[in-house]
């Protein structure tokens, strides 16, 4: 899932704090998971962006609201008039929420109320990890699962560093060295040998060097064409 | 010959070989360059040119070697895949060959968080680049050499003729897999190979055993690399926070005895381990150069090049031999 | 307090009274007749709510007070408690609460509205014709109770002895109905004063609640005569003070509840001594066990296995009871059908027998009238559409259910009123009438059970025996407060934990990972399975997109009523406003006593406390905020503490970032003991510390 992270109140009050009535716009899935920025969140940066009007004693409304996916136009479509109705929305999506609502808010400006920080796993309870990188090519059968464009500090593809410190990283002990943990792996598999290959340069295009990218999912697409091909649904899904 | 560097002639002579290291400095001055290289021209091979080494902006690699170059000091310019993506490595290749270069150390880089392990402020908020690692790098390197064409296919007119190295930790996590990370880098078209520091001789044989039985050390030149210990207490810090890097209690006692002779004397403190380190280098030197496989050392005194004449001549691989043209 | 939710009929409805109604009730609320939402009550007295506690209990229950002290509360039997250490008690808090209530009851009594133009009349003014009485007039109809006796209360008034039932509590009940504008005809016996066709005439429909008002009596020899009683005819005599004289020994016959009114009233007219006699062993009784205990706790005696046999007398007086031996009370198929050894038996001396074998209703005066009576002398009825045989004539209560309680005659009552409600609205009443059985949450898992600190009930006292039985005054001592917040606080609140709304969840695991019993289940939702449930609180305000609510006083419900609780901020105050959230369990007992300027927020758990509800504080003008915990060796639930105190911290972090003082927030506990209201002292040095902070500018 995404994985955000909450901004500072200062950051959020700067970009806020002209503005008469705001709505704090969470996202109940995958921000919601890591609580930066699902209905609750949402409704606690209100209240804080509330609190800090006050100090400033700035009249300011401000609301929370929230709905499954930003990313999705069905979840967001029956509240657009009243998300319309506000002068700001900050959303605590992740970027995609952002970009998206952006699109389809007319003159009402979308600003983001968290940090998007990566494509990343529940290692355990209030802590994620990052464990790809949505590169668009994947090639993790050959490191034994493991992925060392997202988990290599350095995204190597032959082998480690000279920075590996008992298995950790050299940019923090407290990151493990993705290719000690792929060397391990690969020896319990018995596929040790598989690393022998060089790999050579990879092709960066289908990650995001290649441009802004999009997936078309052609089944799903020409049925979504027919029906818009029909009079009475034309146009009703955009 | 490759590329008829003096290094790469050196080698084929069969002779064990010596590089040392050259940091260029943080500023546009050339003198400092200048300096270092009349301290080292003569005593060594080729001297390794650092490349913005724990991603501190320096003189680039090419400009300091090119410097370098024009004192009669043959260098190895180094470059990392930390700073540039494959064009611009190219381009840079193409320029350094241009200007005379011949040598050419392939390193993955010290990722920028790293900051002169905190010393200096640097630029931890960089974004790296990394579009290859060493590997490729070094593959690149040689199919512009000997198929002369670029990575992506276009023909070279005038190829850029490298002697290749790559570096090597012998001794770093996961250690059962860096014989195989060497045996990658040659098979990649690696022409010599300077090894991390090394101060636990049993380890690095032992390593260098399995080097053997694969063969590797007939298809590519293996420096066992030596950091001239200054002080106990830079012992320990390698000890414990340099990776790859294990130094055995009986050096860091030898240290310290060196500072304790000193009393209450700071600089007497310094030059007794300063002398202590320097008879612990050419002794490791000796050591390195007894294990099977290897071809030469690689000698780094850190921001200390001024040691290399004396450690080289105390070695008794001084002088270094000359060939014509090179 | 003002009641949040209460009806223009008058009915409350708890926090979450909608919630409850989809999913198994709470074993206590499914065990009373009346369904008394028994969690939401304890719950609300707890938090110190006593009026709202009062209308959840009076809500389903016209005769309230009554039951707080004769109800044989099945509701504790099924108390899931029990299976931990004991049940709850729960007739002792309703009787709490009750008396807590008491001027909020008075000043509650309306007359209602007659909207309805049409009339009903009512035979009887026990149980059920009181709680069909007030539903009616609450519907708007015009209601008219006929009772013989001259005091309402039926059995109530005229047979259980005052030392169970003081009168005045019983005249509380009475005048909340009758204050509704119900017309009350006393004196007034069906059959003699008023013919039956009289009543079907003037009211639209007719309700014969008549109970059972007749003892039953033996068929043995020498029972005719002067010194032997028939329980009902004696009980009435006690209830209206006529202090029959009764000589020096007294046997009761029987073994069941009102053998035991009975006999205990006999005790407390002097007689010393008094003994019973009964088929049944000790075990088989059927009277309740507490009142058995109770019974020989005052002296009296009980003979158990002894059958009946003749009334000896000399010279017409009576001498003692002949009794044999009993060798069975059940058959093979487990009913009643008593055997004896006819070779053993006794006399047991007595210079008065009362026999208390059972009650029949009389229903002479139904005599050629169109309402059946079957071949066994019963009233024929249809359990579906609770009417006799005669149109507009319907029934309620042991007239037709025999036997059994008070608060199942109420249930009856409500039942009865339901069918005439709609039988006058012309609406179908057959299939309309709520199922008495609801579906109930099970017993608590063994690992559920591990988890639960042993907490034994607050005894209830008892004016010794020998004082008790002196007199005919109410034997019961009531909770204080600080016994009745302690008692309360033992409920585990079942059916009044977390729900999710399953459009909301995400199936994140939150809830999953951070309750302590193991009650949320995530599957595609996440299940919160009420069995494991122990209303702690703690998921609520973890919930990422905010799915989970709790049934009862749930977390959006405190941060509504901040506002007010708080109230205006004075810009000139000399005190600092302190908001403090208090764990009612330990700190509640201390009556809620606090320092002034300190605004009480009780919660059933401060594992319920949100961080919304922190920074809400804040924003409505609080100058510091403090929850206010048990400490952790008497807190209610284990494995809530770190939570809490995670949350408190990004509370003080949130302050940080918004260049407040992190202080402003504390997580308060106290230990016992150190005299006084230990909260009020830690409380009170948080407010020192807060003032040092400084007070906050009022915008």
């Amino acid at each position: 899932m995404i994985v955000g992270s909450q901004k500072p109140i200062e950051e959020i009050w700067s970009m806020v704090k002209d503005f008469k009535k705001v709505l704090v716009f969470g996202c109940n899935t995958c921000v919601a998971i890591c609580h930066a920025g699902g209905e609750k969140e949402a409704a606690t940066i209100a209240s804080l962006i509330r609190m800090r009007a006050g100090q400033e004693g700035k009249a300011m409304e401000v609301n929370h609201m929230g709905v499954m996916r930003h990313c999705e136009p069905e979840y967001f479509d029956p509240v657009i008039e009243e998300v319309k109705s506000y002068d700001l929305v900050l959303s605590t999506a992740c970027g995609v929420g952002v970009n998206f609502l952006s699109d389809r808010t007319g003159t009402i400006p979308v600003y983001p109320g968290i940090n998007t920080s990566f494509y990343g796993a529940v290692e355990a309870p209030g802590f994620f990890k990052e464990l790809c990188a949505g590169c668009g090519d994947c090639i993790v059968h050959l490191t034994g699962g493991l992925c060392p464009i997202a988990r290599c500090s350095k995204t190597l593809m032959n082998g480690p560093c000279g920075g590996t410190n008992h298995g950790k990283c050299e940019v923090s002990n407290e990151v493990d060295c993705v290719w000690y943990l792929i060397v391990e792996r690969m020896k319990k598999l018995g596929t040790l040998e598989k690393l022998s290959e060089v790999l050579p340069p990879r092709n960066w295009s289908t990650s995001r060097d290649g441009g802004p990218r999009r997936v078309s999912v052609e089944h799903i697409r020409e049925y979504e064409e027919q029906e818009a091909q029909k009079p009475e649904t034309a146009g009703g899904k955009k | 010959m490759k590329s008829g560097s003096n290094l790469e002639q050196v080698i084929s002579s069969g002779v064990p070989a010596v590089t040392a290291e050259l940091g260029p400095p943080m500023s546009a001055d050339p003198h400092e360059v200048i300096k270092k290289a009349q301290q080292l021209k003569g005593f060594c091979d080729a001297a390794n040119i650092t490349d913005c080494q724990t991603a501190v902006v320096r003189i680039s690699s090419i400009a300091a070697a090119a410097i370098a170059f024009q004192q009669g000091l043959e260098p190895v310019m180094q470059m990392t895949c930390r700073d540039r993506n494959r064009i611009a490595m190219q381009a840079d290749l193409l320029g350094a060959a241009a200007l005379g270069l011949k040598n050419c150390l392939c390193l993955a880089g010290d990722h920028q968080k790293f900051s002169a392990a905190g010393r200096l402020k640097g630029h931890p908020g960089a974004k790296n680049v990394y579009d290859v690692d060493t590997c490729q790098l070094v593959g690149i390197l040689k199919k512009m050499r000997d198929e002369g064409k670029q990575e992506g296919g276009d023909p070279i007119e005038v190829a850029p003729k490298f002697f290749i190295g790559a570096s090597w930790t012998p001794m770093a996590d996961p250690v059962d897999f860096r014989p195989i990370n060497l045996m990658k880098k040659v098979n990649a078209g690696a022409d010599f190979i300077q090894t991390q520091g090394i101060y636990d001789i049993e380890g690095f044989r032992s390593q260098m055993a399995k080097i053997v039985n694969m063969g590797l050390h007939e298809r590519t030149a293996i420096l066992g690399g030596i950091i001239v210990p200054k002080s106990a207490m830079m012992l320990k810090y390698m000890d414990s926070s340099v990776a790859g890097v294990s130094v055995p209690k009986s050096l860091i006692d030898r240290m310290n005895k060196a500072k304790a002779a000193a009393g209450e004397d700071k600089k007497k403190m310094r030059e007794l381990q300063e002398q202590e380190g320097i008879k612990i280098t050419i002794e490791l030197i000796h050591q390195v150069l007894e294990t099977p496989g290897i071809k030469g050392v690689h000698i780094q005194a850190i921001e200390w090049e001024s040691a290399i004449e004396g450690i080289v001549k105390e070695a008794g691989l001084y002088p270094r031999p000359t060939f014509p043209g090179a | 307090m003002t009641p949040g939710q209460t009806k223009e009929t008058g009915t409350y409805r708890p926090y979450g009274a909608d919630i409850k109604e989809t999913r198994p009730y709470s074993p206590c609320r499914a065990a009373c007749p009346a369904h008394t939402d028994v969690q939401a009550y304890v719950g609300l007295i707890a938090q110190g709510r006593y009026t709202e506690a009062f209308e959840v209990i009076t809500s389903v229950n016209p005769i309230a007070s009554v039951c707080s002290m004769i109800c044989h509360h099945p509701c504790e039997q099924s108390c899931r408690r029990c299976s931990v250490d004991e049940p709850l008690a729960v007739r002792h808090l309703k009787r709490f609460a009750l008396e807590k209530s008491a001027d909020y009851r008075r000043n509650k009594r309306r007359l209602v509205g007659k909207t309805k133009n049409k009339s009903i009349g009512i035979i009887g003014s026990g149980p059920s014709g009181l709680s069909a009485a007030r539903d009616l007039s609450d519907l708007g109809y015009g209601v008219t109770i006929y009772e013989r006796h001259p005091v309402l209360g039926g059995m109530l008034a005229s047979a259980i002895p005052p030392y169970r039932l003081p009168r005045e509590v019983l005249k509380e009940d009475i005048d909340d109905v009758i204050s509704k504008g119900v017309e009350v005809r006393t004196n007034c016996e069906i059959g003699r004063d008023v013919k039956l066709e009289e009543l079907t005439k003037k009211h639209d429909a007719v309700l014969i609640a008549i109970g059972l008002s007749q003892s039953r009596s033996l068929n043995i020899p020498g029972v005719e005569g002067p010194g032997v009683l028939l329980a009902i005819p004696f009980l009435e005599d006690v209830a209206f003070d006529r202090r029959p004289d009764l000589g020096n020994k007294v046997l009761v016959i029987g073994g069941g509840n009102v053998a035991m009114d009975v006999a205990r009233s006999a005790r407390r007219l002097g007689v010393r001594d008094v003994s019973m006699v009964c088929l049944e062993s000790a075990e088989e009784m059927p009277a309740w066990k507490w009142e058995v205990d109770e019974a020989v706790e005052e002296g009296v005696r009980i003979n158990h296995r002894w059958g009946p046999k003749e009334v000896r007398r000399q010279e017409g007086k009576v001498q003692g009871l002949e009794v044999v031996k009993v060798r069975s009370v059940f058959d093979a198929n487990g009913r009643f059908n008593p055997s004896f050894d006819n070779d053993q038996t006794t006399l047991i001396e007595a210079d008065t027998i009362i026999i208390t074998i059972g009650q029949m209703s009389n229903l002479s005066f139904l005599k050629d009238s169109p309402v059946k009576i079957d071949v066994r002398g019963r009233l024929e009825w249809n359990p579906a559409t609770q009417t006799s045989s005669s149109k507009n004539v319907f029934v309620a209560g042991e007239v037709v259910t025999g036997p059994g309680s008070a608060i199942a005659a109420v249930a009856s009552g409500h039942r009865a009123a339901l069918a005439i409600h709609l039988h006058l609205q012309g609406e179908a009443v057959e299939g309309a009438l709520p199922l008495q059985e609801k579906e109930k949450i099970s017993q608590m898992p063994p690992e559920v059970l591990e988890m639960i600190s042993r907490e034994p009930r607050l005894k209830i006292k008892h004016l010794a025996p020998e004082v008790r039985c002196d007199t005919m005054t109410h034997f019961e001592i009531g909770y204080d407060e600080e016994e009745a917040l302690r008692e309360a606080g033992r409920c585990r609140g079942c059916g009044g934990g977390a729900v999710v709304d399953t459009q909301k969840c995400m199936a994140c695991l939150t809830c999953q990972r951070i309750c302590p019993y193991g009650a949320p289940v995530v599957t595609s939702v996440s299940e919160i399975r009420p069995e494991y449930c122990q209303a702690c609180g703690l998921c609520a305000p973890e919930c990422p997109g905010q799915a989970i609510s709790m049934v009862s006083y749930d977390v959006k419900e405190i941060s509504e009523t901040l506002p007010s609780v708080v109230g205006r901020v004075d810009p000139k105050r000399q005190e600092p406003v302190i908001v403090a959230f208090l764990c009612t369990h330990h700190v509640g007992v201390f009556g809620f006593d606090l320092p002034k300027n300190v605004r009480k927020v009780p919660v059933h758990c401060t594992s319920r406390i949100d961080i919304l509800d922190l920074l809400k504080a804040f924003e409505t003008g609080a100058d510091g905020v403090a929850v206010v915990r048990c400490n952790d060796g008497t807190c209610k639930y284990r494995g809530i503490e770190k939570g809490v105190k995670a949350r408190v911290k990004r509370g003080q972090e949130m302050l940080g970032m918004l260049g407040m003082e992190p202080g402003r927030l504390e997580l308060l506990s106290a230990e016992a003991g150190r005299g006084g209201n230990p909260w009020a002292a830690v409380c009170d040095d948080f407010s020192g510390r807060v003032k040092q902070l400084g007070l906050r500018a009022v915008r």
